[in-house]
């Protein structure tokens, strides 16, 4: 019934080759839109749009390092170092010359692509535990740097105030407005990352990721492709560091060490290595799970605890459950929360009709 | 599918009680962050229940001025997204005061803190620079921050020393923003008072600085030693200055390095014999305030809660939650039917003065333009098996502080 | 001029306390020796096997012997219900499903240890004496000589048993080739186990020395991190790399401390370790002592 490949017929290579060919992906993608732009903002209170921005700037993050870990199979713990740098970047752009945030995001993000690209180099020569490793090198360097390099930092708290940023004379300030704001970046991220893997250079990358010998032989150049994969990754890492800047206010480094290296690592893993929809999935539940842990132990903790206890077992339970769920899903779902919502949407593409 | 429907009901659940009513009428609502499972855990379990006892006490007694107290913490592990979150969830409920927790928090909601207009207070840490009143409107700082801790450190050497020309000091310091902050006015100071200073950075997360201490003791051969660490590593240079041979009576540290469990950690009381700890908040049980938590608790047949015994942290939540009531109680004198905004918080604690606790809290004198109070702190010395207090409530240097919070103004 | 004395107490700290590096990450290199498994969580261990031995004494006023007794034993059961829980499960996947493994079990642990103990930070005394042990211009802290002894004991009896012992050369078999070493009679499974098993031992060790110097809370497992450059200059599946990669990184730290961090304002000891780590990885990633096995691109 639902079955959506019937009658769909295609006569130019352009029209096969779309993003979205059936047209029921096209209404859906619609309706979607329709709602992210229009029906939400206008309808919820603010509290929960800032949960949707937060969530907005960890898709971008996610989507990068998945780019790097799970499409060219480069394992990176520096990704928290990557953001900061564009954090930093983009403030002194903005707060030193005065830079529109347009001007300043990019710029972010090309400095973030460049460091990438450097920390990559050892890709080119190790792999596996000794590559992580290494970027875990490069975040331990990188802090370091930003940290005691006054003229990055601006000074010896290490943060940098930026102003909000705006168009013209709007000032994008209220939760509502940074809303839109991050959501045209999010909305690019993903058309962009969805293009990336359906080009040449995505082509190469998952190459890389299944037989980079064989790859090789056939006359990908793993050097090249390598470092492109850092570079993007850290490019979308920028990118994010600088809408997280400018969401907050103020760059700070230490908003970017390594235990957010990690909470994206754990995102991507959950969410489904190598998807652009497991990457959302990822950031959506790894950002919101905290916060939906307290709301579970307050409405349910006093029968159980007193109160004092629950404010004590909230947050270590938290990082029980994070870790919990993250060895759960390596070992019973390792495809992540991408490999479920595929399962269900198999199950209705033929449903009534299973067999 | 039964599987999906139980899954579909538990979210149901969760959601329908998340929807829950917030604060009742006449309440008044306290946004308080803590960190109970990140960096600064071991402060934060000692610190938010002192807070919390002290709302608890104030409510008993029918709240202030009348109206009850509702502090409602988060615990956002020390890390910014979640501080930002539990922001927003604070402004949700209504809080008109927030009290932030961790510096680098602090800088994250200082631009909203100021758009949104509700104060923010950040005890013992955070940006010396937000003393600045008028450039920094909603933060409050209420207590010595690290620029005028520095300063009193300094003080507190050249009394021990008797004078400070021509000695050296050393200044063995957590590498992080919140351990630097400190050096432009160490250095100042140096060159006022004509001391050689060096600086020791101990990366994090600190566990481990024996060539420091060995730099200190044996090459360097610092007269006195002023300490700024946080976490574990305030025990650990107990423990290292000590196997140098380096006499701890010459050693001074900050706030954060400065509590029971640091003590218990770098061996124990007997094992710290002579060490200086600055404190901005009274330390001990002896206090006319800690003594009615402690009936209070009598009262309702339970014990006193064991984080009392860690009195350091314990007051310093107790102290929190005194000047955030006080600032209530100014508000409402102006709005006495209790619909007070953030912007009438604001006004309260600018009239703070004078304010004492029973010795608890220092006198502090918050004013439109000195968000700070004055900088006060005191000395508590460990002898004879547990802290002493060696020096009154002072500050010092105040010029050379109020000089670096003007330079820090007029440069953004 | 230079100051010898100065030099010599740097490299007599470097050097115990680069040996206090390698208790732990003995831990490390026996599970990766034997099952591949790359061990995130192994300051975690050490933290949790301080926590037991910390709790039993002080709250439960149990003799130092007998707490010493009790961690061992449960570390040595959480090892085997470990593998058997978790890992058997991951045997085949790649190496990031193993290592976000050992990450978010890191995370549990960390949650379980405040949680079912408190927060606060407990001491663990031993009865070894505070003051240092004053050897002519060197200062020697016992708690440390302690370590070192340690140390090298495990190194020379881990050393026996893989080269000499039944029960060791099983296990080098089945690091080498699972299944040939199936096909042997080696129950492999059980061998995983006891190399966990063996892991936890050493943890518990490591907790209880480090647990003393530092005092026992949840920031005891932030000494895992040391861990890595350790096992990479020294070889990952290496055990006298394990401690010659150890002194290593403790001499360096010293060093780097002592002597680099005037120049640039502080706090390269703790990344001068990995910058070393990295030049190494270019030049010769199998570590000082490691087989060459890693795939090189």
């Amino acid at each position: 019934m639902i079955h959506r490949e019937c009658g769909v017929l295609k006569t130019t290579y352009e029209a096969d080759m779309a993003l979205y060919p059936l047209p029921i992906a096209r209404w859906a993608v619609a309706a979607i839109a329709v709602f992210f732009f229009l029906v939400l903002p206008l309808s919820v209170h603010e509290y929960y749009l800032s949960l949707v921005n937060l969530i907005s700037i960890a898709v971008v993050g996610a989507l990068g390092l998945n780019i790097l870990v799970g499409y060219t199979g480069q394992i990176s713990i520096g990704h928290g170092a990557f953001m900061s740098v564009g954090a930093y970047t983009a403030a002194n752009f903005a707060v030193r010359l005065g830079a529109p945030f347009w001007v300043a995001l990019p710029l972010g993000g090309l400095m973030a692509a460049l460091v990438g690209a450097v920390v990559g180099i050892p890709s080119l020569r190790i792999k596996g535990l000794y590559l992580a490793i290494a970027t875990l090198a490069g975040q331990l360097i990188i802090e370091w740097t930003i940290n005691h390099v006054s003229w990055i930092s601006g000074g010896v708290q290490a943060s940098i105030e930026v102003p909000r940023p705006r168009l013209g004379s709007y000032v994008i300030g209220s939760q509502r407005q940074m809303y839109f704001f991050l959501l045209v970046f999010v909305v690019l991220a993903i058309v962009g990352t969805l293009n990336l893997m359906r080009s040449r250079v995505g082509r190469a990358f998952i190459a890389i990721r299944d037989q980079d010998i064989a790859a090789e032989i056939i006359g990908i150049d793993i050097f090249r492709y390598k470092l492109l994969a850092f570079a993007i990754s850290s490019f979308y890492a920028g990118v994010t560091g600088v809408l997280y800047t400018y969401y907050l206010g103020i760059a700070n480094y230490e908003q970017f060490q390594i235990n957010v290296s990690i909470d994206y690592l754990a995102m991507i893993i959950i969410g489904g290595l190598g998807s652009v929809l497991g990457s959302i999935f990822g950031a959506i539940f790894v950002t919101v799970l905290p916060i939906a842990i307290r709301y579970a132990m307050e409405a349910f903790g006093d029968v159980f605890f007193s109160s004092a206890a629950v404010l004590n077992i909230i947050p270590n339970l938290r990082l029980i459950l994070f870790g919990g769920l993250i060895i759960f899903f390596l070992v019973v779902e390792p495809e992540g929360l991408n490999r479920l919502w595929r399962n269900i949407r198999s199950y209705f593409r033929v449903w009534p009709f299973a067999y | 599918m039964r599987r999906c429907f139980v899954i579909l009901l538990g979210l149901l659940l969760v959601t329908g009680a998340a929807v829950a009513p917030a604060a009742a009428n006449h309440e008044i609502v306290i946004g308080m962050q803590c960190d109970r499972t990140g960096a600064t855990q071991t402060v934060g379990v000692n610190l938010c229940p002192g807070y919390h006892d002290y709302i608890k006490l104030v409510n008993s007694k029918g709240g202030v001025n009348g109206h009850k107290i509702k502090a409602f913490e988060i615990d956002h592990e020390y890390k910014v997204p979640q501080g930002m979150e539990s922001y927003e969830r604070h402004k949700k409920e209504g809080a008109v005061l927030i009290g932030i927790y961790g510096t680098p928090h602090t800088y994250a909601l200082t631009q909203k803190l100021t758009e949104d207009r509700i104060p923010g207070t950040s005890p013992g840490f955070g940006s010396a620079a937000a003393a600045d009143g008028q450039r920094y409107p909603y933060i409050f700082p209420i207590a010595a921050t690290y620029w005028s801790q520095g300063a009193a450190a300094v003080k507190f050497a050249k009394d021990q020393l008797g004078g400070l020309k021509g000695k050296k000091i050393a200044y063995l310091f957590y590498d992080n923003p919140a351990g630097r902050e400190p050096l432009p006015v160490l250095e100042d100071l140096a060159e006022k008072e004509g001391f050689q200073l060096k600086t020791f950075a101990v990366p994090p997360p600190g566990v481990e600085m024996g060539a420091q201490a060995l730099d200190i003791a044996q090459r360097y051969r610092a007269d006195f030693v002023i300490a700024h660490l946080f976490g574990r590593s305030p025990s650990v240079s107990i423990k290292e200055l000590k196997r140098v041979g380096y006499p701890l009576k010459k050693v001074v540290s900050f706030v954060w390095g400065a509590a029971e469990a640091d003590i218990e950690a770098a061996g124990g009381f007997a094992t710290a014999e002579g060490y200086n700890a600055m404190q901005f908040a009274g330390v001990g049980s002896d206090y006319p305030v800690l003594n009615e938590i402690r009936e209070m608790y009598k009262k309702e047949g339970q014990q006193p809660p064991k984080e009392m015994a860690s009195t350091v942290y314990y007051n310093r939540g107790v102290l929190q939650a005194a000047i955030h009531a006080e600032a209530i109680r100014n508000a409402l004198k102006a709005h006495p039917d209790g619909k007070i905004t953030g912007e009438d918080v604001k006004k309260g604690f600018e009239q703070i003065d004078k304010f004492s606790l029973g010795g608890l809290v220092p006198p502090l004198k918050i004013t439109a333009t000195d968000h700070e109070g004055g900088g006060l702190v005191q000395i508590y010395t460990v002898k004879g098996g547990k802290f002493v207090k060696t020096t009154e409530w002072y500050n010092a240097y105040t010029d050379v502080v109020a000089k670096h919070i003007h330079e820090a103004s007029a440069k953004k | 001029m230079f100051d010898w004395q100065f030099f010599v107490l740097l490299m007599s700290n470097g050097v115990l306390i680069g040996l206090m590096y390698s208790l732990i990450a003995l831990g490390f290199v026996l599970v990766y020796k034997a099952t591949d498994a790359i061990n995130f969580a192994q300051g975690e261990f050490v933290m949790i096997a301080g926590f037991v031995v910390a709790v039993a004494l002080g709250a439960y006023g149990a003799p130092l012997w007998l707490s010493v007794a009790i961690a061992l034993a449960g570390m040595v059961v959480f090892g085997f219900a470990l593998e058997r829980v978790m890992l058997r499960r991951l045997i085949g996947r790649p190496i990031v499903a193993v290592v976000m493994a050992t990450i978010g079990l890191a995370a549990i642990l960390r949650g379980v240890g405040p949680l079912a103990w408190g927060a606060d930070t407990k001491s663990l005394p031993l009865p070894i004496p505070d003051e240092p042990i004053v050897l002519g211009p060197l200062f020697i802290p016992p708690i440390q000589v302690a370590g070192a002894v340690v140390s090298l004991l495990f190194l020379a009896a881990f050393g026996y048993f893989f080269l000499k012992s039944r029960k060791g050369i099983a296990m080098r078999a089945v690091a080498d080739n699972q299944q040939v070493a199936m096909a042997m009679g080696i129950n492999v499974e059980r061998y995983f186990g006891l190399a966990w098993a063996m892991t936890g031992i050493v943890s518990a060790l490591g907790g209880i020395i480090w647990g003393s110097l530092l005092g026992v809370d949840v920031h005891l497992a932030l000494v895992g991190f040391k861990v890595f450059p350790v096992v990479i200059l020294g070889g990952l599946d290496s055990i006298p790399g394990a401690v010659i990669g150890g002194l290593i990184v403790g001499i360096v730290e010293n060093v780097a401390a002592g002597y680099i961090d005037p120049y640039v304002g502080g706090g390269t000891k703790d990344f001068a370790p990995y910058l070393l780590m990295i030049i190494a990885l270019m030049v010769r990633p199998y570590g000082i002592f490691g087989k060459t096995i890693i795939e090189r691109v």
